[in-house]
């Protein structure tokens, strides 16, 4: 078992960091209360190369392999404490470059993949809709094949980034009577006739990550743009949610140790009593908890990235990343608040907004009880 | 009734991915798996893409309903019917 990394991949990290540090320090506080999505920053990262990272370089990618992307992000969260463009750039990686790259047509993957990795175009992913979150696959949304369209109708909620995307992957039934064998993938561009975005969505964290809901009123989709075969797109679903809970939260595993350095160091510095804090066995038992989560966290994180990179029986790996990550996060996010005391719930020492950002990350990509299901199942229950 | 190699490969999908745990000699090729509740629509997908991907075939949308998975036996015969027609409809 070998737990180092190659030198390319420690340069790689080195990297990102110093790119972070130096391209991506914004009043990110504002923007957070405002919910600004950061367009600039969001292209930087794209001439950096962060979107194409795990993509071959025939389609604009980086040709990196999946632990080697895993690492890279990881080191983005660290250095980056904006956690909805984090977000919205793994988001887009995983659910929407992925699946493209591993199910679309020849001619989808040149027209979409090197733009998405050049961050010229932004995606989003539909799938969730009013009256279905969990049970993804009750899905209302309706595909009607007419000649070489398909007509949409329906409504996704929770869309992430859906004001500012120019793509979308969604989902639709054309024949609810077929359960999830009904269920196909389509490509929808925002110029399309009939899609519209909605109210937009405001959330308790990962606000720079915009949210809108997406309306689908006849809306006509060529049948070139069907993600898939027919019939196939919880298949589609099914793969790209597998690697986004294997990789998705590498960012809030960099944003764990950056958050755990800056506690450390506010703790040695903060005096009450006549020393400071960090000399008080009650600190410094929350300070190793956040570095015992964090340290299971990211070995988690890695067998997933590892699994899903050698096809090895993914699935319960990666659920059980996304839970624990997930978890060890807002715990993470919490002792760092407490440590503060009533600092930490200021907006002025960022660990509140840390901790809004977290929680969003036991909801998406499947709740907690999505993963224990997935892991239960694993185990034959 | 003798299982064919096909039917046996199914079987022991079935029993490790839905039965784990429970008696193989209760999965006959009669036993009902979708309305019998063994399988649920999930499942199904699952099972779909196990045939798909073990016997090197793609099933039709119009072949995946439900009356033509019941049994092991029905499976069967659509693997068997798939494999002497390659590339057409059951």
């Amino acid at each position: 078992m070998e737990f180092g990394w190659t030198a390319d991949q420690i340069a790689l990290r080195e990297s990102v960091i110093g790119f972070a540090r130096r391209s991506l320090k914004d009043d990110v506080v504002l923007r957070d209360k405002d919910g600004v999505f950061a367009r600039e920053l969001w292209d930087r990262c794209g001439e950096f190369g962060i979107q194409g990272l795990p993509f071959p370089e025939e389609f604009g990618g980086g040709g990196r392999d999946v632990l080697s992307a895993v690492h890279a992000m990881e080191a983005l969260g660290y250095a980056c404490g904006d956690s909805g463009l984090l977000f919205a750039l793994a988001a887009q990686m995983w659910s929407v470059q992925m699946p493209i790259f591993r199910f679309g047509s020849e001619e989808q993957k040149r027209r979409y993949l090197p733009r998405l990795c050049a961050g010229e175009w932004i995606g989003a992913h539909g799938m969730t809709e009013p009256d279905s979150g969990s049970d993804a696959f009750g899905l209302r949304t309706r595909a009607e094949r007419r000649g070489d369209e398909y007509v949409l109708n329906g409504t996704k909620t929770f869309v992430s980034e859906a004001p500012v995307a120019d793509v979308f992957v969604v989902f639709a039934t054309i024949d609810p009577s077929k359960g999830p064998l009904g269920i196909t993938g389509f490509l929808v561009e925002r110029s399309a006739p009939g899609l519209r975005v909605g109210r937009a969505i405001h959330k308790m964290g990962l606000r720079t990550s915009p949210m809108a809901e997406l309306v689908l009123d006849d809306c006509r989709v060529p049948a070139a743009q069907r993600l898939g075969r027919e019939g196939r797109g919880a298949q589609v679903f099914n793969d790209s949610m597998e690697w986004e809970r294997a990789c998705i939260l590498a960012s809030a595993v960099g944003a764990m140790e950056r958050q755990l350095e800056a506690t450390l160091a506010y703790a040695r510095e903060r005096r009450q009593f006549d020393r400071p804090i960090a000399e008080f066995q009650a600190v410094q038992h929350r300070l190793a908890d956040m570095k015992v989560r964090l340290e299971a966290a990211r070995l988690l994180l890695y067998r997933a990235a590892w699994a899903k990179q050698c096809d090895r029986d993914p699935g319960p790996a990666a659920a059980t990343a996304k839970l624990a990550v997930s978890e060890a996060w807002v715990q993470s996010g919490l002792q760092a608040v407490q440590i503060r005391g009533g600092y930490g719930y200021t907006e002025e020492y960022e660990a509140e907004r840390d901790l809004r950002d977290a929680v969003g990350s036991m909801l998406f990509s499947g709740t907690s009880d999505v993963q224990r299901n997935l892991i239960a199942r694993s185990l034959g229950l | 009734m003798t299982e064919s190699t096909s039917m046996q490969v199914v079987k022991q999908y079935v029993l490790d991915h839905f039965l784990a745990g429970e008696d193989p000699s209760k999965l006959t090729a009669t036993t009902p798996l979708i309305t019998g509740g063994i399988i649920d629509s999930l499942g199904r997908l699952d099972l779909v893409l196990f045939l798909e991907k073990q016997f090197g075939f793609e099933l039709e949308s119009h072949e995946v309903d439900p009356t033509q998975f019941d049994t092991l036996a029905a499976i069967d015969a659509l693997v068997q019917r798939k494999r002497a027609r390659p590339g057409q409809g059951a």
